[in-house]
């Protein structure tokens, strides 16, 4: 053997053992880069540790921008949820992908089970299924929820590649306050115009044709209730736009006994003995606040169900103590209320029949009064009412508007 | 792709868009049931013609819906579940195809009882209760089958019990209406319609929600006890 051999056999040896520990290093990569999650890359020297070293640092990159990106994540969905509006996001095919806890309850929307469903296999109103197909978005589309009861305002946003949010806002009260403007407006206009549509008649006869006295007389007595309705229907809106407007109330000892003397004997003469009218005071005890306000109050409920009761019944007035304060409550044998009034009936003009409550001389407002005038001593008024049977209005004060009686002279 | 696998992708968005249709037609018809009694409490005259107008699109879609089910059958011969989405799909139309007409029927009264003087209907707040639980019951088995939810298909079977009872108590009133006012008897007669056809949509709705659990179990579960069907569904 020569020299020349040996060193190429040693060369060759040389040779075979580094491409061997290449080859393990390869492995150790081929092993590493085929696990399911990666772990960090092996340890090796040399030009291998080089890249191993830099696929460390790759990793460690990616996972940090990952563990940003999950973050980010969370937190807008955090926010999204966070919103006051119900949040739906969809996609291009109006998919439901993802939705907010306000979605779920204002469109009945589950975003587990709903996932990828068309939203409108959900939301199947009609209209909204026309608004999607129409797919103008420029205005949002008023819809009962689908719970019922509610209103809902819906609106389609798009955003990135073809995908949507359906904004969902629950706009019940907001309707409500809006309806009650216009209401407001109509009816006050409405109910000063009859009266005055009365006066303006015979103020035309009377001028236009030569009477003689005694008719004009006639006439006058038909004009003057006209003229009563309209000042009564003036005086109830100064009332309670002054109890809207007004600082709050003195706190003022009211009598309440002598007070609840005087209700009863308003109640028994506008009854005029049609009605048997009962009070019972149990547990005697005086209010603090503005007088005017409460016997106002007062008066109206009472003389209300001397209105909507007819002859031969019974009103019974009481005053009690109670663990929480003191309540007054009307009582009455009545035509009751149907209870899809009863939230409507503080309304300024809400009716439940119109023509009876104009024939009995009332304006509209007095319940609106009563409710305003007892806000303003943290009271509240409940309303009871069985359609045919009677309906009773509570007045419940708090244990701070009570104090102990004391009896007046005389 | 393979054309099998394409086939069978165009297959699934067949049935995909049917299941859709059919639960658009279950909006309408809900809507309906809700102008139809609205229309009950206010005698509101256009209600009353929207009501009826808008039964045309009900059967329309009914006979859209039951032709792409032909269609389907036909074109790709389902077998298993799919044959049963189909033939339960094709049995919950005409549900709520009926469903539609009873609504139509409510409209109708409607419009008669106030004719007669509107205050009776005005007072009559149970037949609104007895149709809110209707219309529950109705959204309730239309998300159960839009999810293939067993567990709330069987609740609406179980309201359909309350809803009778609420019949019968809306019967029991309205014949003490007619024996204290025979003035009232004319309207007294026609408001019952107009709860026999509420109940009845209760009873469509029920049909629907047996359909929802044929569809997933693969059990006809009409003509059978709640407690067996709460078995059954217990079952797996």
């Amino acid at each position: 053997m020569t020299a020349l051999e040996i060193i190429l056999l040693l060369a060759a040896a040389g040779l075979g053992i580094a491409l061997l520990r290449q080859l393990r290093e390869l492995r150790k990569l081929r092993r590493w880069a085929s696990q399911p999650r990666l772990s960090d890359p092996p340890e090796a020297g040399g030009a291998w540790g080089e890249v191993f070293n830099l696929l460390h640092r790759h990793r460690r990159a990616t996972l940090k921008r990952r563990r940003e990106l999950a973050q980010l994540m969370v937190r807008s969905r955090r926010g999204a949820q966070a919103l006051p509006y119900g949040v739906a996001v969809l996609d291009a095919g109006y998919r439901l992908d993802w939705c907010n806890d306000a979605a779920r309850e204002q469109m009945g929307l589950d975003p587990e089970r709903d996932r990828k469903q068309p939203i409108v296999n959900m939301v199947r109103a009609p209209e909204f299924v026309e608004y999607l197909r129409a797919a103008d978005f420029s205005e949002p589309l008023r819809l009962g929820s689908p719970g019922g009861g509610r209103t809902l305002s819906l609106q389609i946003v798009a955003f990135g590649d073809e995908e949507h949010l359906l904004l969902s806002q629950d706009v019940t009260g907001a309707e409500r306050v809006e309806a009650m403007r216009r209401d407001f407006v109509a009816n006050v206009s409405h109910e000063l115009r009859t009266p005055l549509t009365v006066l303006s008649g015979f103020l035309e006869t009377i001028q236009d044709l030569k009477l003689d006295a005694g008719r004009i007389r006639d006439y006058v007595g038909l004009m003057a209730p006209q003229a009563e309705r309209m000042k009564r229907l003036i005086d109830d809106l100064l009332t309670l736009s002054a109890l809207e407007h007004a600082p709050p109330p003195d706190a003022e000892r009211i009598f309440l006994q002598p007070l609840l003397q005087r209700v009863r004997a308003e109640a028994e003469a506008l009854s005029a003995g049609k009605h048997r009218v009962s009070l019972e005071i149990a547990g005697a005890s005086d209010l603090l606040g503005a007088e005017r306000e409460i016997a106002s109050a007062f008066t109206n409920l009472a003389t209300n169900a001397v209105r909507y009761t007819p002859p031969g019944g019974e009103i019974r007035l009481r005053w009690k103590l109670t663990s929480s304060g003191g309540e007054f409550s009307v009582e009455d044998s009545g035509i009751g209320i149907d209870p899809e009034h009863l939230p409507r009936l503080t309304e300024r003009f809400y009716r439940v029949d119109r023509g009876r409550s104009r024939e009995t001389g009332g304006t509209g407002l007095g319940l609106s009064i009563v409710k305003h005038a007892l806000a303003r001593h943290q009271a509240v008024l409940d309303i009871d009412s069985t359609p045919g049977k009677g309906s009773r209005f509570t007045a419940r004060f708090p244990s701070a508007r009570l104090k102990a009686a004391q009896t007046v002279a005389g | 792709m393979g054309t099998a696998e394409h086939i069978s992708k165009q297959f699934e968005a067949d049935l995909d868009t049917t299941r859709t249709r059919v639960l658009q037609m279950g909006g309408l018809v809900e809507a309906q049931i809700l102008a139809a009694i609205q229309a009950f409490a206010t005698g509101d005259a256009t209600l009353v013609a929207q009501v009826i107008e808008n039964d045309a699109r009900v059967n329309g879609y009914e006979v859209a819906i039951d032709g792409a089910c032909n269609h389907i059958v036909v074109k790709r011969q389902p077998a298993a579940s799919d044959l049963r989405l189909i033939m339960a799909i094709s049995k919950i139309v005409t549900d709520l195809e009926r469903s539609g007409d009873e609504a139509e029927k409510i409209a109708r009264m409607a419009a008669k009882i106030h004719e007669h003087g509107a205050h009776h209907a005005q007072r009559f707040p149970a037949i609104r209760h007895a149709a809110q639980i209707a219309v529950k019951m109705l959204r309730q088995a239309l998300d159960a089958f839009a999810r293939l939810d067993v567990a709330s298909a069987a609740e609406v079977l179980k309201e359909d019990s309350e809803l009778d009872a609420e019949f019968r108590s809306v019967l029991r009133q309205l014949i003490t209406y007619m024996m204290e006012d025979p003035r009232t008897i004319t309207a007294s007669l026609e408001t019952v319609w107009v709860a026999k056809a509420i109940e009845r949509i209760g009873d469509h709705s029920k049909n629907i929600a047996e359909q929802v659990i044929y569809i997933v179990k693969g059990t006809d579960v009409r003509h059978t006890s709640f407690a067996d069907i709460e078995r059954e569904i217990a079952k797996d």
